[in-house]
């Protein structure tokens, strides 16, 4: 296998993931024949509606990791202001600094090669935690969330609470 | 993948005695590739990154990854220092992590440390390095380097360690014969009339070649390093590509060396990448041949470049645009040839089954639905309506005696298909239709053979009928086989 300058990264990171992961945070790559596509589990946040779920993902890495972010897709029913209903992940961290479709985000937010898997997956379980809505991706559930809280964390937990099989 | 394992990180400090050296080793990590600094280069703004990461990434947006501040390949300067601690934590750390890993206990882990600190390499015999080195698999070229000093010649790692950790940053460098001190530049034409003691030899060689050099035995390695630095140090200036029409650009490639072939942005894309990987070599204080950057070059192009797997970024299962379905027909040729053979062992069990239910049944025509419903189910998605109009009707009354008073035009059909499959062997006609509606979705070749029989069949066959029929002709690849049999046959028939 030619070992590219992303796939030498991606071990790495692995590597640091296995030994010394952060409190909620698994992931990993799905095969070992593919170190770009990564499988990722975050524990829901305590004190927060998602508390005591587990919520899948998956990575996808672009050939030219880390100069390119990666995209995150939840794996599993989420209802939050910024996770597209296909589960695609809206987060500043994830976006090239080079284009910016929402106008909002400051660069220092944006994806740089120095961030990592680790800081994008403690970024998005921090967005669970305290969802962004100046520009949600799921606009049902930014506006439930806007006016509705109850609404919505009781939709929340439902959805928690079926993803866990209860 | 197997060498997950072996790639040395931080945490590895984990858990033992040592642990704050994860911090340490961290601080000496380049935050872009995550790997210890290979030719550190501080920016403009102060922040430090493998020379070949930062150019990388400046190439790709001009920002320093760490605080955003824009800046240019051209402002980076070489640190120093950084490769140096990097270089000698590098060498100690294999020892270092043993020794941690050895000691369970804080108070022998701290005695462990403050020898290493002390005494480095010296302490441990060689088969233990070399243990260690190649637990740490994915050594740098320093490290390599140091083991094979090491190796080599045990008595003089102290004196060697010393001296390259203390060699004053002037700009110099030693002959590696006689030892003196002079310019880079200088070092080959004094080389060429140096007479210094070969006793110092040994030693100086090394040191030598700490400073410039590969990873082969320095000895051995000496012309061939001369020859790889022999254009010394130019950098390749950056190319503004807007302004190169695409043969300059084809032509700036070949000047370099490198492959010219592919589209305007591929082109680009591997000009950068060459520029990158070059002149992060001009950097290196270590610096590699051309032939070794040609080769991580093509390293780039099978994974990121024209040789990758999905070269346009298409998606996967996505056919892309330029997608050369002939040649993909010509070089699968064999693969199809196999499939239809295939196809057509299954087809003769069907057929001499066929043929003895029409012997049985003497009239046809009650026969004849089943045999419709079986070819319409196994391919619901072929165009199949018409057959069961009028001119069906016809057909189905004369499929009763398939062969009977048919041998005359038969035998016309046998002796044009072969003369089109020139060279394939002859079959019975049934089985030679077959393959006609898989062909025309098949190879062009074929095509042309199934056109060809088409053309055959025409003065045979009522004009009329023709254009009802012709859908079936142009049957996909995966439809069954049956139905063109019943075409020709009764198309000949009806003559």
């Amino acid at each position: 296998m030619a070992t590219s300058v992303a796939s030498k990264r991606l071990f790495t990171e692995y590597r640091h993931l296995t030994n010394d992961p952060p409190q909620g945070i698994t992931a990993g790559p799905v095969t070992e024949d593919d170190i770009f596509i990564w499988e990722a589990l975050i524990e829901g946040p305590e004190g927060t509606p998602f508390e005591g779920g587990v919520f899948p993902a998956e990575l996808k890495f672009p050939k030219d990791y880390p100069l390119a972010p990666p995209t995150m897709k939840f794996t599993c029913d989420i209802w939050h202001p910024n996770v597209y209903p296909n589960g695609n992940v809206c987060i500043s961290i994830l976006h090239a600094p080079g284009d910016d479709p929402n106008h909002y985000e400051h660069a220092s937010e944006r994806w740089s090669p120095i961030q990592s898997v680790e800081k994008i997956l403690i970024s998005v379980m921090s967005m669970l935690a305290e969802p962004n809505d100046e520009s949600p991706a799921n606009i049902d559930a930014a506006k439930m969330w806007r006016e509705r809280r109850g609404e919505y964390e009781r939709r929340v937990r439902e959805n928690v609470r079926r993803g866990l099989g209860l | 993948m197997d060498h997950r394992l072996d790639i040395a990180d931080s945490t590895d400090w984990i858990g033992t005695p040592l642990a704050p050296f994860q911090s340490l080793e961290n601080a000496l990590r380049c935050q872009v590739c995550k790997d210890f600094y290979d030719t550190p280069m501080i920016t403009s703004c102060s922040h430090t990154f493998c020379s070949l990461c930062i150019r990388k990434a400046l190439t790709s947006d001009g920002k320093c990854p760490a605080c955003r501040a824009s800046d240019q390949a051209s402002k980076l300067r070489r640190n120093w220092a950084v490769q140096e601690i990097v270089d000698a934590f590098q060498a100690a750390r294999p020892a270092a992590l043993k020794v941690a890993q050895e000691h369970g206990s804080l108070k022998e882990g701290r005695e462990g440390r403050r020898n290493k600190l002390k005494r480095g390499f010296q302490d441990t015999n060689p088969e233990d390095q070399e243990e260690e080195l190649s637990f740490q698999s994915r050594k740098t070229r320093s490290q390599s380097r140091r083991a094979a000093a090491a190796a080599s010649s045990q008595e003089v790692d102290d004196i060697m360690d010393g001296e390259e950790e203390h060699q004053p940053d002037d700009g110099l460098v030693p002959c590696p014969i006689c030892n003196t001190r002079m310019k880079e530049e200088a070092v080959y034409a004094h080389l060429d009339r140096c007479d210094g003691q070969p006793s110092s030899q040994g030693r100086s060689t090394r040191s030598r070649s700490s400073a410039t050099t590969l990873k082969p035995p320095p000895r051995q390695s000496l012309p061939q390093q001369l020859k790889a630095t022999t254009p010394p140090s130019e950098r390749i200036p950056q190319l503004s590509y807007s302004i190169l029409k695409d043969n300059a650009l084809r032509k700036k490639l070949q000047e370099l060396g490198i492959a010219s072939w592919g589209p305007r942005p591929l082109l680009i894309r591997r000009h950068t990448e060459w520029v990158n990987l070059y002149n992060s070599n001009c950097d290196s204080s270590r610096p590699r041949s051309k032939r070794e950057l040609l080769a991580e070059l093509e390293t780039w192009e099978r994974t990121q470049g024209g040789s990758a797997p999905n070269a346009g970024s298409a998606p996967a299962g996505v056919m892309r645009k330029e997608f050369d379905g002939q040649a993909w027909a010509r070089s699968n040729h064999d693969h199809f040839e196999d499939l239809i053979a295939q196809a057509r062992k299954k087809m003769i069990p069907t057929d001499a089954a066929k043929e003895d239910q029409t012997g049985d049944h003497a009239t046809g025509t009650t026969q004849e639905p089943p045999d419709q419903d079986m070819g319409d189910k196994s391919k619901p998605a072929t165009v199949n309506g018409e057959r069961n109009t009028a001119p069906n009707g016809q057909i189905s009354g004369s499929r009763d005696n398939p062969y009977e008073g048919n041998e005359e035009a038969l035998s016309i059909i046998r002796k044009k298909v072969e003369a089109a499959n020139n060279g394939h062997s002859t079959r019975r006609s049934s089985t030679e239709d077959e393959d006609v509606p898989m062909a025309n979705a098949l190879l062009p070749s074929e095509q042309a053979r199934a056109e060809e029989m088409q053309d055959s069949i025409e003065p045979l066959s009522a004009p009329s009928r023709r254009s009802p029929l012709s859908p079936t002709r142009k049957k996909p690849m995966f439809s069954v086989p049956e139905e063109p049999v019943e075409d020709y046959e009764t198309e000949t028939q009806a003559h």
